[in-house]
C-alpha cells in the first residue's frame, strides 16, 4: 500500500493497538518462525492468523486445566504434576504411549509426554525469538530501617507511614506442635492487659502518678484571685511535667487554701 | 502417591531425568518468550513462580504447532507430487511452499480444532446470476 507523500510525514505517530491485539501480534511473529523452521517458505494471512489463534488458546487451555488440576488439589499454584495431566488432557486427541494406562502405575512423571518433550529439546534447534526483549530490571529498593515494625509491611502500606508498634515476642506461654496457642495468651492480648493493671493499681491510691497533667491557671471573672487548681485525673497518662514541678504543686494547694482561707477572716473582722 | 520399595530404584531414575530435562530447559530458549507465555496463563488463572514449568509450556506449545506445521507441509508436498509434469517444475514448487488454509484445516482436524474456511465471499444473494432472471 502507497501512502500518499501528505500522509508520509506523519509516519512517526505510532497507532495505538488495543490490548488483544498486542499478544497477537507478538505471538504471530512467534508462530512464523515455526512455521519456518519447519520449511514453509510463505504463507497465507489469514492462515497465519488461524494458527496463531490455534496457539494462543492451546497455552489459554493447558492453563485452565492446569489450574482445574491443582485447585481440585487445593492447591493455589500449579505444579508439574498438573502441567503433565494438562499435557495429557490436551493430547489425548492425537494420542500417545501409554495414554491407556495413565493412571495404573503410581508415578505421574514416567509419562511419554514428558519424555517426547525432552527428546523434542534434544533434536531441535534452538529458535530465539525475532525481536529483542527488554527484560524489566529489578528495582533498586531504598534502603528501608531494619526495625520490627518496617519487617512485615506490605506494598499497600505508604511509606511516609510510621512503623507498626512492636508487638514483642510471647516466650512465657508455652508453644504446641504446630503453633497454635489460645487467643487469650496471644501478644497482643497480654499486652493491654498489663496496662490496664498498672492503672487499676494507681487508681487505687488516688494520689501518685507515674505521669502527671501539665498545671492549669486561670482567673474568675475580675476579682482579682488567682485559683491555682491541679487536676489529678486516674485517666491521665500522657502528662509531661517533671518530677521537681510535680513536688512542688504538690505543696502549693496546701498553701493556697491556708492563705485564702486567712483573707476570708481578716474581711469579717 | 504410593511409594513401591521394588520399583523405588527405577523411580529414582526417573527423577534424575526428569530434573535433567528440567536443567535442560533452562538453558534451551523456546521460540515463544517467557513473558509472553507467562501473559497467556496469567489470563487462565494460573500463579507459577518456577520459570522451567513456564518454559515446559513453552516448549509443549512450540512442539504443537510444528506437528501442525508439518503435518500442513506433508499435505502441502502430497498435493504437489501429484501435479509435477517436468523437472523444472518440481524445483519452482518446492521454492513455493506456502501455507494455505486448505492445507491448515486437514491437519488441524487430527488434532481436534474444526476450521472451515469461505472459499469466497459475496456482496449480495443475487451476485453472479444472469440479469435476466434477477428481479428487480
Amino acid at each position: 500500500m502507497n501512502k500518499p507523500k501528505s500522509r508520509r510525514k506523519s509516519n512517526t505517530q505510532q497507532e495505538t493497538t488495543p490490548p488483544g491485539d498486542f499478544s497477537f501480534n507478538i505471538t504471530k511473529v512467534a508462530v512464523s518462525q515455526i512455521c519456518k523452521s519447519v520449511g514453509f517458505r510463505r504463507s497465507q494471512v489469514s492462515a497465519l492468523e488461524t494458527l496463531t489463534l490455534v496457539a494462543t488458546k492451546y497455552l489459554e487451555a493447558l492453563g485452565k486445566s492446569a489450574v482445574s488440576f491443582s485447585n481440585a488439589a487445593s492447591r493455589s499454584q500449579s505444579n508439574l504434576l498438573d502441567l503433565t495431566n494438562a499435557i495429557h488432557d490436551l493430547s489425548l486427541r492425537a494420542g500417545f504411549t501409554g495414554a491407556s494406562t495413565l493412571y495404573d502405575s503410581n508415578c505421574l512423571l514416567k509419562s511419554t509426554v514428558l519424555e517426547g518433550l525432552s527428546c523434542f529439546v534434544r533434536s531441535t534447534d534452538e529458535i530465539p525469538f525475532a525481536k529483542p526483549i527488554e527484560r524489566a530490571k529489578e528495582r533498586e529498593r531504598e534502603g528501608v530501617k531494619a526495625s520490627p515494625g518496617n519487617l512485615q509491611r506490605g506494598a499497600h502500606v505508604p511509606e511516609w507511614l510510621p512503623g507498626f508498634p512492636h508487638m514483642g515476642s510471647n516466650e512465657k506461654s508455652k508453644k504446641r506442635v504446630n503453633g497454635e496457642e489460645l487467643w487469650e495468651n496471644s501478644s497482643s492480648v497480654l499486652g493491654c492487659q498489663i496496662d490496664v493493671l498498672e492503672d487499676k493499681r494507681n487508681g487505687g491510691n488516688g494520689c501518685k502518678l507515674a505521669k502527671k497533667r501539665t498545671r492549669v491557671k486561670f482567673r474568675i471573672n475580675g476579682v482579682g484571685k488567682r485559683m491555682h487548681w491541679n487536676r489529678y485525673s486516674a485517666n491521665n497518662e500522657f502528662t509531661q511535667t517533671k518530677d521537681e514541678d510535680a513536688e512542688a504543686e504538690n505543696k502549693n494547694p496546701v498553701k493556697s487554701k491556708e492563705a485564702q482561707t486567712l483573707v476570708f477572716k481578716r474581711r469579717k473582722r | 502417591m504410593n511409594h513401591n520399595p521394588q520399583s523405588g530404584d527405577g523411580k529414582h531414575d526417573d527423577d534424575t531425568a526428569l530434573s535433567d530435562f528440567l536443567a535442560s530447559l533452562m538453558e534451551y530458549t523456546p521460540t515463544i518468550p517467557d513473558e509472553l507465555v507467562e501473559h497467556y496463563l496469567a489470563k487462565s488463572g494460573v500463579q507459577c513462580p518456577d520459570v522451567r514449568l513456564i518454559r515446559l509450556v513453552a516448549v509443549a506449545t512450540q512442539k504443537f504447532v510444528a506437528e501442525v506445521a508439518s503435518d500442513a507441509l506433508q499435505h502441502c508436498k502430497a498435493r504437489q507430487a501429484s501435479v509435477i509434469k517436468d523437472k523444472r517444475d518440481k524445483q519452482q514448487k518446492d521454492k513455493r511452499l506456502i501455507l494455505t488454509m486448505e492445507d491448515l484445516s486437514k491437519s488441524l482436524r487430527e488434532y481436534g480444532v474444526n476450521v472451515k474456511h469461505q472459499e469466497y465471499f459475496a456482496d449480495s444473494p443475487s451476485t453472479g446470476i444472469d440479469p435476466a432472471s434477477r428481479d428487480e
